[in-house]
């Protein structure tokens, strides 16, 4: 049965690690007048109740629903609790669940997805993670959990930023994003936080994560930026100022014609030619030309550096390198004159930290086989499950006129259809964050599952 | 408010609503007082009403437990009730006045469940993994060592000289006199409810991976059941440890334990309800199984010859919450989440 009228009770997951600040969130939510009633589920003994809302303590409890499938534990305390809680006449509009700073939010979540009672009655809306901004830098690059916790969130509140410096706080936020580039990002002091950005937020909200980065759904290169130029046979020289590195990768390749198709052959040829090996190339050496040809360009330490080449077809050449060259003031000159490119493209980077926890969003126009995307993902899951942590899509299915909406935590996902496109245009986008991804296979076999 | 379905084999006796009443809250006990006379309904907020069985005319009013009842139990001398609740307290009741006797400390904030033994000598109580065993006058008798996760469930065997309870990991079997346990039987899962076949022989269990068990008490032998489709915390025998009824999804499952066991073999299927099945009971000393489930239908069969036959049924507005049949069988209570309650004669 679909039932689109959605009378489930929110949930939100509370993480964070220990003196993140949850506690003070949580006393917040319970003392705001936001004019709903909650319950709060934290890792204290005891019930107690604050006017309208109530406060209950579990002992966390983790089992595996199934022999040794770590995807299938989840929180047995919390099924307890909750379908007790479900029972009572005095509804509650909202329930927050706290967990241990160390915790995997993993079994909390797929609490949501395993029990039918659960799945009845509840409905997983988001999974807030506090950041102690100053000291998560002690545990983001060791600690499972840490990047776990981050992994999962559908908010993150970076706490505590009156005492980080901003610059420090726009590179905590950019290694965040690395990691989960679907999240909202919000900055606190002493966790004070509107609470429409925390409760029923609607975790799901992809539409969300491609209005803060609209590049998000775009692959990412080990470049960032390609120029074609149109080059006579004769001498060139590429001159670069200072910047914000002493080497810059880069790579020039022959383009058959002006043509999409031609372009695009090139631009996988320069991801090719970008995993090989670089070559170093010193001031005044020449710069290498062709397929397979990684020129790293090392800068002087100050001053203008100049790499040669010679050009013996005449044609179109991409030119492309490692960061824009307005960073480093770079520049192509002919024999006597500055050449301007043709037409320039700049491209989502790749994060060179190389991060374990990373997020793929995939956008393919087109209409899915539902069955055959079933069977993908079934599949996708058994073996990987382990490694994907979260899993969101809005996708369009042949023959539906709502669109389908699903999301999963590891090996469980939830799909439904939702509203109707209407005059929506079509289309299908998917979000995974998780460890290890290889966005080639995940997009493939994503797009092996559109009707043909 | 009870009505009959149509499409039904006739002839069959109808199940007539012998009174009604209704205690404004979600009922999660119903139990009646092993002489018949009262019937106790506790709510999820902690009152427990005491209706007179006959005519349901409310005997007493008690307070339960402030947060919230979890279980009630009846003494075998039909006037003192044990009960527990999310206060962290055991309590005693005299039914017959309606005062508190005693309160205990069970151990954690959660009182779940408690069980008096056949005899009404001693009440076993779990709260968390504490385990307390209590005499009828409230006094500690025995604190067993912790279990291992949170207790699930206690159920004393038929003649009262063992007890066992489920938690993660399976079954642990004790005698009242030791603190150490007879058995473990041990299960890699959540076991989430156990009965004891009639004869002591068997204890089943559900299991939250949607597996029934079957531990062969002397041996300690494990039979397993797989393929329900949820979690299964409906487990009912019949009188003669014959059938066991499981739930667990739409369908009930009946086993035939009889010969060699329901190894191997196909079990009873009983199709009827559109949600899934929440309450399972059969009879005392008949063969009338009452199913009730979210779907609101309270469905009486009987189980002849591997066949389930549809003898009556109604439906509620709500999920049935609660279903116990009278001392005697000729009775039936039956309780929907809107607290309606509702006596019916069976036959």
């Amino acid at each position: 049965m679909m039932n689109t009228v959605e009378t489930r009770v929110p949930v939100t997951v509370l993480t964070g690690f220990l003196g993140a600040g949850k506690t003070t969130l949580l006393n917040r939510v319970l003392t705001e007048n936001h004019g709903k009633r909650i319950a709060v589920i934290e890792n204290e003994f005891g019930e107690i109740g604050i006017d309208n809302d109530l406060v209950i303590g579990a002992e966390e409890e983790i089992f595996e629903m199934n022999n040794g499938c770590i995807c299938c534990t989840v929180r047995g305390d919390l099924i307890r609790i909750l379908s007790h809680l479900m029972k009572r006449r005095d509804k509650f509009d909202y329930i927050m669940v706290e967990t241990t700073g160390m915790a995997d939010p993993g079994p909390v979540a797929q609490t949501f997805y395993v029990d039918d009672d659960m799945q009845d009655k509840l409905l997983l809306d988001a999974i807030v993670t506090v950041v102690d901004a100053k000291h998560i830098w002690e545990h983001i690059d060791d600690s499972d959990e840490a990047k776990e916790q981050v992994a999962f969130a559908d908010v993150i509140l970076l706490n505590k930023i009156d005492l980080v410096a901003p610059e420090d706080l726009d590179r905590l936020e950019a290694r965040i994003k690395s990691m989960n580039s679907m999240a909202k990002i919000c900055r606190t002091r002493d966790a004070v936080v509107e609470m429409d950005n925390i409760l029923n937020v609607g975790g799901f909200n992809l539409d969300r994560a491609l209005e803060i980065d609209p590049k998000f759904m775009e692959p990412e290169y080990p470049f960032e930026w390609s120029g074609i130029y149109e080059l006579s046979a004769g001498s060139y020289e590429w001159v670069m100022g200072e910047g914000p590195d002493p080497v810059m990768g880069a790579a020039l390749l022959p383009l058959s014609n002006n043509g999409l198709v031609a372009k695009e052959a090139t631009l996988m040829d320069a991801v090719l030619t970008f995993s090989e090996d670089e070559q170093a190339v010193q001031a005044g050496e020449t710069l290498r030309l062709g397929n397979g040809q990684h020129n790293q360009l090392v800068l002087n330490g100050k001053g203008e550096t100049v790499f040669n080449f010679v050009i013996q077809q005449p044609g179109c050449y991409m030119l492309f390198t490692e960061h824009h060259p307005d960073e480093f003031d770079a520049h192509l000159c002919g024999t006597d004159a500055v050449l301007v490119p043709l037409e320039t493209r700049e491209y989502k980077p790749d994060h060179e930290h190389d991060e374990e926890v990373t997020s793929v969003g995939i956008a393919l126009p087109g209409d899915f086989h539902l069955e055959r995307l079933n069977g993908w993902l079934s599949q996708l899951l058994r073996v990987h499950g382990q490694d994907i942590f979260r899993m969101k899509g809005v996708l369009s299915v042949r023959g539906w006129d709502k669109r389908f909406v699903f999301q999963g935590v590891h090996m469980l996902f939830d799909g439904r259809p939702d509203r109707p496109w209407a005059n929506e245009p079509r289309h299908n986008k998917m979000v995974f964050i998780g460890r290890n991804l290889d966005r080639a296979a995940l997009e493939e076999g994503f797009r092996a599952c559109l009707v043909s | 408010m009870m009505r009959r379905i149509g499409r039904r084999k006739s002839p069959q006796p109808s199940l007539k609503a012998i009174w009604r009443a209704h205690i404004d809250d979600h009922p999660i006990g119903l139990a009646w007082s092993p002489d018949g006379k009262l019937l106790a309904a506790a709510g999820v907020s902690g009152p427990i009403t005491l209706f007179y069985g006959a005519d349901g005319v409310v005997h007493r009013k008690l307070p339960g437990h402030p947060l919230g009842t979890m279980a009630i139990s009846w003494h075998k001398d039909s006037r003192l009730l044990a009960s527990v609740g999310q206060d962290g307290k055991v309590r005693l009741w005299d039914t017959k006045i309606g005062t508190q006797t005693a309160e205990m400390a069970g151990g954690a904030s959660w009182v779940e469940r408690v069980a008096f033994s056949p005899a009404g000598d001693l009440l076993v109580s779990a709260a968390g993994r504490k385990l307390r065993m209590w005499n009828a006058n409230g006094e500690l008798n025995c604190e067993f060592p912790d279990a291992n996760s949170t207790i699930t469930d206690i159920k004393w065997r038929n003649n009262g000289k063992q007890f066992a309870i489920s938690a993660y990991n399976g079954v642990v079997l004790y005698a009242p006199s030791e603190a150490e346990p007879l058995n473990r039987f041990e299960w890699q899962g959540s076991t989430l409810t156990l009965e004891w076949s009639p004869d002591g022989r068997h204890i089943a269990t559900g299991d939250q991976d949607s597996t029934v068990h079957f531990w062969h008490v002397e041996s300690g032998q494990d039979l397993q059941m797989w393929g329900y489709e949820t979690k299964v915390l409906e487990l009912a025998w019949s009188f003669n440890s014959r059938y066991l009824a499981t739930g667990g999804g739409t369908q009930a499952v009946i086993w035939d334990c009889s010969g060699k066991g329901p190894e191997n073999t196909r079990p009873i299927m009983l199709e009827g309800h559109q949600r899934l099945i929440k309450h399972l009971k059969f009879q005392r000393q008949g063969m009338l199984l009452a199913s009730g489930g979210n779907d609101g239908l309270l469905a009486i069969w009987e189980i002849e010859k591997k066949k389930p036959v549809l003898l009556a049924d109604a439906v509620f507005k709500t999920p049935i919450a609660g279903l116990a049949w009278s001392p005697d069988d000729r009775r039936i209570a039956v309780s929907d989440e809107n607290g309606i309650l509702s006596i019916a004669a069976a036959q």
